[in-house]
């Protein structure tokens, strides 16, 4: 039975390399990046045999934590495909320990699972002090393995079957960005750590507390063993062990039940009326607008970006504090760099429709509709973000002169980028996250050819607004006349670039029609 | 196996080119309800107009039937009586012809049933008739507009249920049925209303208010049908109509579907379900491999036997299941 499993999982690995080319770079590049980390992991460890125990005690301990962490919440923040699903084996009438045996035994050829089995190898080399020790790190490799590999299972299984309705996926997606939207300030904290001074100090006190926790103490427990304690060392050990042995029953249990139990029901909720659709006109544009509004409220893709446009700018603000940029400089960023991003995120929106797109082009909608129904959720956050947002940050920076310009600036941006949009959204689809996918789900065949637009898309919206930009910075230099030139070239050229913007991407919508609906398919 | 009578037989194309179906029978008089018990008597009077022009050669396929050159008239895309008329529809993906010069004639008022194996193209061929995919060759003509070179009016024609294609399901019933409305430029008052009877016929009242996205696949398909229908189309173009809906609610569709035919409205629909096919269809092609091997009316095209047989037939006939005596030998 386990050699099927394990028979199975290297089928499947093998017809990964049976994909299309531009996957296949992908994969092969994974591939170098998971195993690289690896090899750094095994130089420093094997470095480490040469330190201080204290010292390697407190590096390993806090680094080994994380991976562990890693294998466990990962899967859980960003749901991995998963193949080897447990209920995918329901109908094969075997009992179920052994199929949580085969699949925890298969679920060890992976990449993942090779660079963990690599990392726990090379901590037996910096742990080799004394016979205790020794024991210790090579039973604790087999511990370290059989936890991260099982936790992944675990959580992955957790992650496809707990998490399965539309609802719960959406919203583990959006906790998992906003819990790494909160870490960064704690990224910032750590970077302000004088390291050279007190960065011993603080690793050693984040590690002896890792160090009690099932997910550090298989790392602690040959450092104990190092420094003489034995004791401690058991103790460590005997938490790791138990740890690992809670996840082997987490898991047969888990198994156990979904292998009986059908999906998870949604609990469905119940609107009233027709929302946004009764606050539009009845034409096409107007019901696309309405559309369009209801997604950006409904759906979990449309919340990363509207998280994300504000987060991003003020990430970019601190990174520049912290660089030592003067406060009132960095005052006059946010709005035309949130101005950038509300419209740079609409740049992929016929993809976000997938296959539903079939309606327009059957109901025969007019390009330049679509096009202006999609833009109007923009517009109705980018034109208050200007109005209201440019008065602020002129009055932080502290000089009133500059709003002229911050207006201008920030119409150019939006207006322009939204014309940009329309164009490539319409020319240049990508493959996106399908609806009802986790926001953070992986596209099938997402290649190059996506970071592609998404840059031009981005650098292009700056550089069609470089003429406003350019005043601008005359403005802040030579005061005077040139804020205003600023505010009245970045609205006009603006304006005219979202008409040319709509009329051209309405046309190649009307044309290609078929042909975008064909693409949608294909993803 | 000859056709049963004169009116299926005749093939006026060469040898090579695949049979096209043709049917034109008057306008059906309008009787409700109507049920296809009527069909034989009505179908009495086809002949005579199809003799006129069928030549004298041999059929390529037993049960294909004349080409559309009703009474000579050259107006072909303009004869009143045609509402869809496909011409030499081809698609190709890459070296493979999923759809090899399909022809079909469908008059106003009747039901004409398109059935096949998995993978015949009955798919492709709607799509490309309802201008979701663009073809290879060949032309598709609603109501006398060309779906490619006059969309406008040709899809203003038409209403669609496309197959296995997303909705926009994050919006609510009710909204999915507005928003199909407006698109197909009804005003906002005419949709609501239409919107109310529809749910009431497709028995989707208490669903109106919850997402697309958490309906059952029935009632997603029920909902996909009532929008298809939101702006009294001439043409119904279904693919898959009743897949995963409920007896009850098949019972339904095909009442709303039978009462809006008796108006002189058409339907084309796609199914594997043969007994339902022969029970509501007036006219049925039978698509193989891309090829319409068999069309024309229910009578002729069954034969004697069931549609299913003669399906089964033309479609390759049945493996006989020898070799699988094991299978009655049961494992413990």
């Amino acid at each position: 039975m386990v050699a099927q499993f394990l028979g199975l999982k290297l089928r499947l690995l093998a017809n990964i390399f049976r994909r299309s080319p531009i996957q296949l770079v992908g994969i092969i590049i994974g591939l170098v990046y998971g195993l690289g980390l690896a090899i750094v992991a095994v130089i420093g460890l094997v470095g480490l045999r040469f330190v201080d125990t204290p010292l390697a005690a407190s590096i390993t301990v806090t680094i080994g934590s994380v991976v562990v962490a890693a294998f466990l919440l990962v899967p859980l923040a960003f749901g991995v495909d998963d193949t080897l699903d447990p209920r995918a084996f329901s109908l094969f009438g075997v009992p179920t320990t052994r199929i949580a045996a085969g699949l925890a035994v298969a679920a060890l050829v992976g990449v993942p699972a090779l660079a963990i089995a690599v990392i726990a190898v090379a901590q037996v080399a910096t742990w080799t002090r004394n016979p205790l020790a020794t024991i210790l790190a090579l039973l604790g490799a087999v511990i370290i393995v059989v936890t991260c590999v099982l936790g992944a299972r675990v959580s992955t299984s957790i992650a496809a079957f707990l998490l399965a309705t539309r609802r719960a996926r959406e919203i583990t997606g959006l906790i998992a960005l906003i819990v790494i939207v909160s870490l960064s300030p704690l990224v910032v904290a750590l970077t302000a750590v004088n390291w050279q001074r007190d960065g011993l100090f603080v690793l050693s006190g984040v590690s002896d507390v890792a160090a009690w926790t099932p997910l550090g103490a298989v790392w602690s427990a040959p450092a104990e063993a190092a420094s003489g304690h034995v004791g401690l060392a058991l103790a460590k050990f005997a938490i790791a062990v138990v740890f690992a042995g809670a996840l082997w029953f987490a898991w047969r249990a888990l198994v156990g039940w979904m292998l009986v139990t059908p999906q998870r029901e949604a609990r469905t909720k119940r609107y009233s009326g027709l929302g946004w659709f009764a606050s539009v006109p009845a034409t096409q544009t107007g019901a696309i607008a309405a559309r369009s509004i209801t997604y950006w409220v409904r759906d979990a893709r449309y919340h990363t970006s509207l998280v994300a446009i504000p987060i991003a700018p003020l990430i970019f603000v601190v990174a520049l504090a912290v660089a030592g940029v003067p406060g009132s400089a960095l005052a006059l960023i946010p709005v035309p760099a949130m101005s950038l991003f509300l419209s740079w995120a609409i740049h992929n929106d016929v993809s976000y429709d997938h296959s539903a797109i079939w309606l327009h082009v059957a109901s025969n909608v007019s390009g330049r509709a679509d096009r202006l129904g999609r833009i109007v959720p923009a517009l109705i956050l980018g034109v208050p973000l200007i109005l209201i947002g440019s008065p602020i940050s002129a009055s932080i920076y502290g000089d009133p002169s500059v709003l002229p310009s911050m207006i201008g600036v920030s119409s150019s941006v939006l207006l322009a980028g939204l014309g940009l949009s329309s164009v490539i959204s319409a020319r240049f689809p990508y493959p996106a996250v399908r609806p009802g996918d986790s926001p953070f789900a992986q596209p099938q065949a997402s290649g190059t050819a996506a970071g592609l637009i998404q840059s031009v898309a981005f650098f292009a919206a700056i550089i069609l607004a470089l003429p406003a930009l350019g005043l601008a910075a005359l403005g802040l230099m030579y005061g005077g006349a040139w804020p205003t030139l600023s505010l009245l070239v970045g609205v006009v050229l603006g304006v005219v670039f979202l008409v040319l913007g709509v009329t051209w991407g309405g046309a190649i919508f009307n044309r290609r029609g078929p042909e975008l609906l064909a693409f949608t398919l294909r993803n | 196996m000859a056709p049963p009578n004169a009116q299926a037989a005749g093939a006026g194309t060469p040898e090579g080119t695949p049979a096209s179906a043709l049917i034109s029978p008057p306008r059906r008089p309008i009787s409700l309800p109507r049920l296809p018990v009527n069909l034989p008597r009505f179908f009495t009077s086809v002949p005579r107009m199809l003799v006129k022009k069928r030549t004298a050669e041999a059929p390529r396929t037993e049960a294909a039937v004349a080409p559309a050159t009703v009474g000579g008239s050259a107006r072909e895309n303009a004869d009143p009586g045609i509402v869809l008329r496909v011409t030499d529809l081809v698609k190709r993906f890459g070296s493979t012809v999923a759809v090899d010069q399909v022809s079909l004639s469908v008059p106003a008022g009747t039901i004409f049933g398109i059935v096949g194996p998995n993978g015949a193209g009955k798919t492709t061929t709607l799509s490309m008739v309802t201008g979701l995919l663009r073809p290879d060759g060949g032309t598709v003509a609603v109501h006398g507009a060309d779906v490619w070179s006059d969309p406008v009016v040709a899809k203003r024609n038409m209403g669609v249920l496309p197959d296995r294609l997303r909705l926009f399901d994050r919006l609510t019933g009710g909204q999915l049925l507005y928003y199909s409305g407006i698109l197909r430029g009804l005003d906002a008052a005419t949709v609501r209303a239409r919107s109310h009877d529809l749910a009431v016929a497709f028995g989707l009242e208490d669903a109106l208010g919850r997402l697309v996205a958490d309906y059952s696949a029935g009632m997603t398909k029920k909902i996909a049908l009532a929008s298809a229908m939101i702006h009294s189309p001439r043409l119904l173009v279904l693919d898959e109509p009743f897949e995963s809906v409920d007896p009850v609610s098949a019972a339904n569709v095909t009442e709303i579907l039978q009462r809006y035919v008796a108006a002189g409205g058409t339907v084309v629909l796609s199914s594997h379900s043969m007994d339902l096919i022969q029970r509501i269809c007036d006219l049925v092609a039978i698509v193989v491999s891309g090829r319409v091997l068999a069309a024309g009316t229910m009578e002729d095209v069954r034969g004697a036997g069931s549609l299913e047989e003669r399906f089964v037939e033309l479609a390759g006939g049945r493996k006989t299941a020898e070799g699988m005596e094991w299978l009655h030998s049961f494992s413990d």
